[in-house]
């Protein structure tokens, strides 16, 4: 390297670890609550009397809890640790703004609060990790923009020429997840505690699962690698294996992760299309993820011997290690034959327990090891029980998952077993759930064992900095006056960047169906790579001297992130959003898909609420055993009123599309007082608050509002009838019930929650249906 | 180890962060290949499945196999009528599964006797959708969805509708104790 700044001055500069040891106390805390709660989730499924029919602690309010707690305040604290620790040392200098960075802190842990105690009430979006209401997204905003301006202002006053990998990946998790959770929130309040969301049915499926998948990828994963980077060579003290790789795999995994969000509505009603492309980007993430691992694990060549004594080690072999397991499952679930088997089914649930427990939680164990001494001038307090805390996490971790797949497979395979009369083997939900029970059992013992290992760790802790003073680090840094590189313009209208660019327009003429399109878009793109790989031979230094460049242009570097991430997000929900809603007719000519009605929108309303969604999917998948059990495959316009969609993602419950055509409102009233009178073995909470709790007809028209500004197509007229409605369609439901021998109050949530019940699956099919091939002649329909 | 790795120089990058150096070694080929791979499978899977559009959508494969189910389970029962339902109620062995089934299933809302809870009392001569065996298999596989009757078809498939149909031929008109009061109209046969 030729190109050195000019040293002019050195300083003396104290970083800010105050806010570091912050962090982690937060992470550490809320982690342990985060869990327990799971672990009352884990029990509840095992003994449903444990939800002890209360509304605040039953399982679908508490689930959400759980997810939030673990995702958002244990990852999310121990990330920013990292993040604010590792960057100051990168980049030679204290965080820009003290003041942002106390914002953020305590900002953070007030939006905590807010979940931990609206979450339990039932005040929720229903969209899975983003359940909280519209206004704590406008916090997070807030809070992640004032993180976002401190970031980039320590980047413009930094004294270190270029970034090192670490700090790509914290500034792809910054820009990505700023994008990702304001799409996906958007939305039009009702009133101080409730919104509905302005994308519906399949186009909310989609953005929530753009969002959920690449919440994975770049809350739980990029920031994870970033600080793999810096603290996995530090404490092996080993170089990393390999720069070009880190190159390669940074670009790769950010390009290619946001696409892949469609694999979780693989058989769903989304166009195949959608469902093609997320699987096939993810069976290509596999190896950029890999590469993380790789680059992990090889940076330990040499340096195996410490693993064997440091527990920080170990805990950062393993957690990589659960990485690529968990980055292997993934693409593996994404192939739509292992998705028939596997989604909705526990399968998923131990998938994800992988990676948060086995990557996030071994990886914050790891940090917290190395870090917490450090930040008070010490030495951890006990090695051995940091040992003790790694085998207890470990087996854990192997008994929970290995019991989530048994289950997962076993209904799996449960639910699409058939005899030989062609009706399914086991009709009766309350058999196919007593099969996995003793799984369950399993799962709460591996849960439990984590949780020790993590009790463990805080006592730990706690003994380590019990009496000493915290220190903060201080650095006699070079003041870095002048970088030498092209300017960020220059850098992002480049070779490199234009040939990506071309390439990928040339990708998007392999769109649809247009065989001479795509024969001469494929021939471009194979010209453009032979083209790139021409340039990269012939001038292979001259090139990586480009990204040596990028690296010292913080503007240049955040665009071309900002670009890779927006192109998989705009191929894939910008065509349907651009698409205006039609009405589907019927061959009658009549209208396919009502409104709701206003009794129907306020049980709905209960049923988002108590967060049926976490047990209960309304997606049948096109097959014959799903056929048989639940009737028709779920159709893309049955939903397209759904603000929020209700699809789900679980089955531990039978799915609901169309349980309106399957039972009355007296069943309905007995079961969700006493699910186990009509279904002996059921594991479903009963809800004896929905009697008791009302709802305030008077006030409908205002829901009714909102969604015909949001395009469901409402008269106006039909505003001030909206009690009347609700009134006339809630007496039905109440003589119905009296007729039956029980005394029910028109305006308890249960009338409506029964009331939106019987109307599922209730629409009656439109005149465009897909036949089989050979019924109509080898003509095919679109999609 | 890989050949790559055999290869590598190990050569240490000049710069320095915070004390951390790198390496600049080779990308391990087989993972390399693992990506080529991936990438050309998911050209070749485009191609097929949405630009040619060779492949069967996974719509137009439900189609198919419902058709080729429907048909198999038809050619097995053979055609069905009044009669034939009829001459179930016969055999021991097809009565037997149908009230096996009334118990798991219809005793829900039916009670286990046929006598009637949710639902209406099977076991006397009143009515509500017609009491020929054609008319009790098509209330079983349709329902009566907007009184709370569930249709039975899908989900308990041909020949479990049948034999139902079977078992409670054999049920009615034996007024069962303690059975619900009469619904619908009086049939005297």
């Amino acid at each position: 390297m030729t190109d050195t700044a000019v040293a002019a001055s050195t300083k003396r500069i104290t970083y800010d670890d105050a806010v570091v040891r912050g962090f982690i106390l937060f992470s550490v805390v809320w982690g342990i609550v985060g869990m327990l709660v799971g672990l009352l989730c884990a029990f509840q499924l095992a003994f449903p009397a444990l939800n002890f029919d209360t509304s605040f602690l039953t399982f679908g309010r508490i689930r959400p809890l759980h997810t939030n707690a673990v995702i958002f305040a244990l990852v999310g604290n121990m990330l920013f640790a990292g993040i604010y620790h590792s960057s100051q040392r990168l980049l030679k200098t204290r965080m820009a703004s003290d003041l942002l960075s106390r914002v953020h802190l305590y900002g953070w842990q007030l939006i905590i609060l807010g979940a931990a105690l609206t979450l339990p009430l039932g005040i929720t979006q229903s969209k899975e990790y983003a359940e909280l209401e519209w206004w704590l997204d406008i916090m997070v905003a807030l809070v992640w923009v004032a993180f976002a301006i401190n970031y980039f202002w320590t980047l413009a006053v930094r004294n270190e020429k270029n970034l090192y990998v670490a700090i790509w990946f914290y500034i792809a998790t910054i820009i990505t997840i700023a994008v990702l959770y304001i799409v996906n929130n958007l939305a039009v309040p009702l009133d101080g505690m409730k919104s509905y969301g302005v994308f519906a049915g399949a186009q909310d499926a989609l953005t929530q699962w753009w969002y959920g998948h690449n919440a994975v990828a770049f809350f739980l994963t990029t920031p994870i690698l970033g600080i793999m980077y810096y603290y996995l060579p530090k404490a092996a003290e080993r170089p990393v294996y390999s720069y070009r790789l880190s190159i390669i795999h940074f670009w790769a995994l950010i390009f290619i992760y946001i696409w892949a969000g469609p694999h979780h509505l693989l058989y769903t009603a989304l166009p195949d299309w959608a469902q093609s492309l997320g699987m096939l980007f993810s069976l290509m993430l596999w190896a950029p993820s890999w590469g993380g691992m790789l680059n992990g694990l090889l940076t330990l060549r040499g340096a195996w011997h410490k693993v064997r004594t440091d527990p920080v080690l170990k805990f950062f072999v393993a957690g990589v290690t659960f990485y690529g397991m968990a980055t292997f499952e993934g693409p593996l679930l994404s192939i739509k034959s292992v998705s028939a088997l596997g989604h909705y089914t526990d399968w998923i649930i131990g998938h994800v327990h992988g990676g948060a427990l086995g990557w996030n939680g071994f990886m914050a164990a790891g940090l917290f090891y190395w870090l917490v001494p450090k930040l008070y001038g010490t030495k951890l307090h006990s090695s051995k029980l940091a040992d003790v805390h790694f085998w207890l996490g470990t087996f854990g971790i192997l008994i929970y998952i290995v019991s989530m797949w048994i289950s997962g497979v076993t209904h799996g395979l449960m639910w699409r077993a058939e005899n030989a009369d062609g009706a399914l083997e086991y009709r009766d939900w309350a058999t196919i759930i007593d099969a996995v029970i003793p799984m369950y059992h399993l799962r709460a013992l591996g849960g439990a064992l984590y949780i020790v290992g993590w009790i463990l760790m805080m006592w730990n802790l706690w003994k380590t900095v019990a009496g000493k003073k915290p220190v903060d680090a201080e650095a006699e840094v070079t003041v870095l006056e002048k970088v030498d590189a092209p300017s960020s313009v220059r850098l992002i209208f480049s070779r490199p960047v234009l040939l990506s660019f071309l390439g990928l327009v040339a990708t998007l003429f392999l769109w649809r169906n247009n065989v001479i399109v795509a024969a001469v878009a494929l021939a471009a793109l194979v010209f453009i790579c032979v083209l790139a790989w021409l340039r990269y031979q012939s001038a292979q230094r001259e090139e990586f001297r480009w990204h040596d460049y990028i690296e010292r242009r913080p503007l240049a570097f955040s665009v071309l992130v900002g670009l890779a991430i927006i192109a998989g997000g705009v191929v894939e929900l910008l065509p349907g959003l651009l698409m205006t809603r039609e009405v589907p007719m019927t061959d009658a000519g009549k209208v396919a898909v009502k409104p709701y009605t206003p009794l129907e929108l306020e049980g709905r309303d209960v049923y988002v609420s108590e967060g049926c969604y976490v047990c209960h999917s309304q997606m049948i998948r096109p097959f014959l055993s799903e056929k048989k059990r639940y009737g028709d495959p779920s159709r893309i316009e049955e939903s397209m009123w759904d603000h929020p969609f209700q699809w789900g993602s679980k089955r531990t419950g039978p799915d609901l599309a169309r349980v309106g055509q399957k039972y009355g409102a007296t069943w309905h009233y007995e079961h969700m007082l006493d699910p186990r009178r009509m279904s002996e073995g059921s594991i479903m909470p009963k809800y004896p608050w929905l009697l008791t709790d009302k709802i305030d007809p008077a006030k409908t028209k205002h829901k009714l509002k909102i969604m015909r500004a949001l395009g469901v197509p409402y008269e106006k007229e039909e505003f001030e009838l909206a009690e009347q409605k609700y009134r006339e369609q809630a007496g039905v439901i109440v003589k119905e019930l009296t007729d039956y021998g029980v005394d029910v109050d028109e305006d308890s949530k249960l009338v409506a929650l029964i009331g939106y019940l019987l109307r599922l699956g209730k629409n009656e099919k439109p005149s465009t249906t897909i036949a089989a091939p050979a019924a109509t002649n080898g003509e095919r329909k679109g999609d | 180890m890989t050949s790559a790795d055999m290869t590598n120089s190990d050569k240490l990058r000049a710069h320095e962060f915070d004390g951390i150096r790198e390496f600049d070694n080779h990308l391990p080929k087989w993972w390399l290949w693992t990506l080529y791979l991936a990438v050309l499978f998911s050209v070749g899977y485009w191609v097929h499945y949405e630009v040619l559009r060779s492949g069967l959508s996974s719509r137009e494969r439900f189609a198919l196999a419902v058709q080729a189910d429907d048909e198999r389970i038809a050619k097995k029962l053979g055609p069905i009528s009044n009669e034939t339902l009829l001459e179930l109620t016969k055999l021991e062995s097809r009565v037997a599964a149908g009230k096996a089934e009334f118990v798991k299933t219809c005793a829900q809302c039916h009670t286990a006797n046929g006598g009637g809870g949710i639902g209406p009392n099977l076991t006397d001569k009143y009515w509500l959708h017609g009491n020929t065996p054609m008319e009790i298999k098509k209330t079983i596989e349709d329902g009566v969805v907007e009184k709370g009757m569930a249709a039975w078809k899908d989900v308990l498939g041909p020949k479990l509708v049948t034999d139902l149909v079977a078992y409670i031929l054999t049920i009615k008109n034996t007024n069962v104790p303690g059975g619900k009061e009469p619904q619908g109209e009086a049939y005297d046969n």
